[in-house]
């Protein structure tokens, strides 16, 4: 019973796929740092994170794309998407690093339901190709 | 102390202020023109065609000029990591059958090629039909017209369980018509790869 808990929670569906990695590339998942390599599923949470010679290519199921550089991390807060109608919503959380973007369904079929959060700003995406930079602390 | 004169400074003069963050439209592959509004609490700046950019300087969010060849330099490790963009391909059927029409098996080349050129892959297949018969009927062809192109491009030596596939009957019309039209051009299944 206990096991069938933890399955439901483990069927959570991915939301991205890792298509590129090079350099020091981790997911922070629950906290827990594991390395980056393609192929790998993400999920709503997970935190990409690059290092001073990483960088990182995703592909969501809405088929946006995220392509981060070096000394990056972005959390991938909230992510919601019905494949029958291509509605949905989605929150990148941007805390540093540079970051290029190609939108894919959610903002096309919901405007304004997709962000990007930054320590400064609060992009708001109405398509489709943009790219961002947060410098790290000063 | 030279903490305290430089925050004043910012206040006096932000352009004197460490830039914090750069925001940048892009002109994208399919020629359309991107958009973003960027927030920071307290203006909204719309950034809304091919290079426009804004900067944050202590907080604040204001257009700036920046060379294409400084955003090449910025974002070329970002630029570099990008994926191969997702692809949609569609290809059609003979009337009331899973079998394709023979201009269709150039399509299903290009879809084919496009798979096997990524490193890793997710295909999608959605299958579609006419208004021509019951829902029930249209709904088993559309999802037939799926698994014939997942078994397809199975035998073709597509991982498979990199392939879903949905049918969604006469419901979801790639042209709209009335019930009980033929329409070729709606007995199709879209392959998304990405």
């Amino acid at each position: 019973m206990i096991a069938a808990a933890g399955i439901v929670r483990a069927e959570e569906a991915p939301i991205a796929q890792i298509k590129k990695a090079t350099g020091q590339a981790t997911i922070l998942r629950s906290g827990e740092p594991r390395p980056a390599s393609v192929g790998d599923k993400l999920f709503v949470k997970d935190v990409i994170e690059t290092g001073p010679d990483g960088a990182i290519g995703l592909t969501f199921v809405d088929n946006t794309v995220f392509s981060a550089g070096p000394d990056s991390q972005i959390a991938l807060a909230e992510f919601q998407f019905d494949s029958t109608n291509f509605r949905g919503a989605m929150l990148a959380d941007m805390r540093r690093g540079t970051l290029a973007v190609v939108s894919g369904d959610i903002p096309r079929s919901s405007p304004g339901a997709m962000k990007v959060k930054t320590p400064t700003a609060l992009l708001g995406v109405r398509g489709t190709t943009f790219a961002v930079q947060v410098y790290p602390d000063h | 102390m030279y903490r305290s004169l430089t925050a004043l400074a910012c206040l006096m003069l932000l352009a004197g202020c460490p830039r914090q963050a750069l925001f940048v439209v892009l002109p994208s592959e399919e020629g359309g023109v991107g958009a973003v509004s960027v927030d920071d609490g307290k203006t909204v700046t719309t950034l809304d065609r091919p290079y426009a950019t804004a900067e944050s300087r202590a907080g604040s969010s204001e257009p700036v000029e920046e060379s294409r060849g400084n955003i090449d330099v910025i974002f070329r490790r970002a630029f570099a990591a990008q994926p191969i963009l997702p692809q949609h391909f569609r290809l059609y059927f003979v009337l009331g059958s899973d079998e394709l029409t023979p201009p269709s098996a150039t399509a299903y080349r290009l879809a084919f090629d496009d798979i096997k050129r990524r490193p890793v892959y997710q295909v999608e297949v959605v299958g579609h039909t006419d208004t021509l018969g019951d829902l029930r009927t249209n709904q088993t062809l559309s999802l037939a017209r799926a698994a014939a192109a997942r078994d397809r491009l199975v035998r073709d030596g597509i991982e498979p369980a990199a392939i879903s596939i949905v049918g969604r009957g006469k419901l979801d019309l790639i042209v709209p018509t009335a019930d009980g039209v033929a329409e070729p051009r709606n007995r199709c299944v879209v392959i998304t790869v990405r």
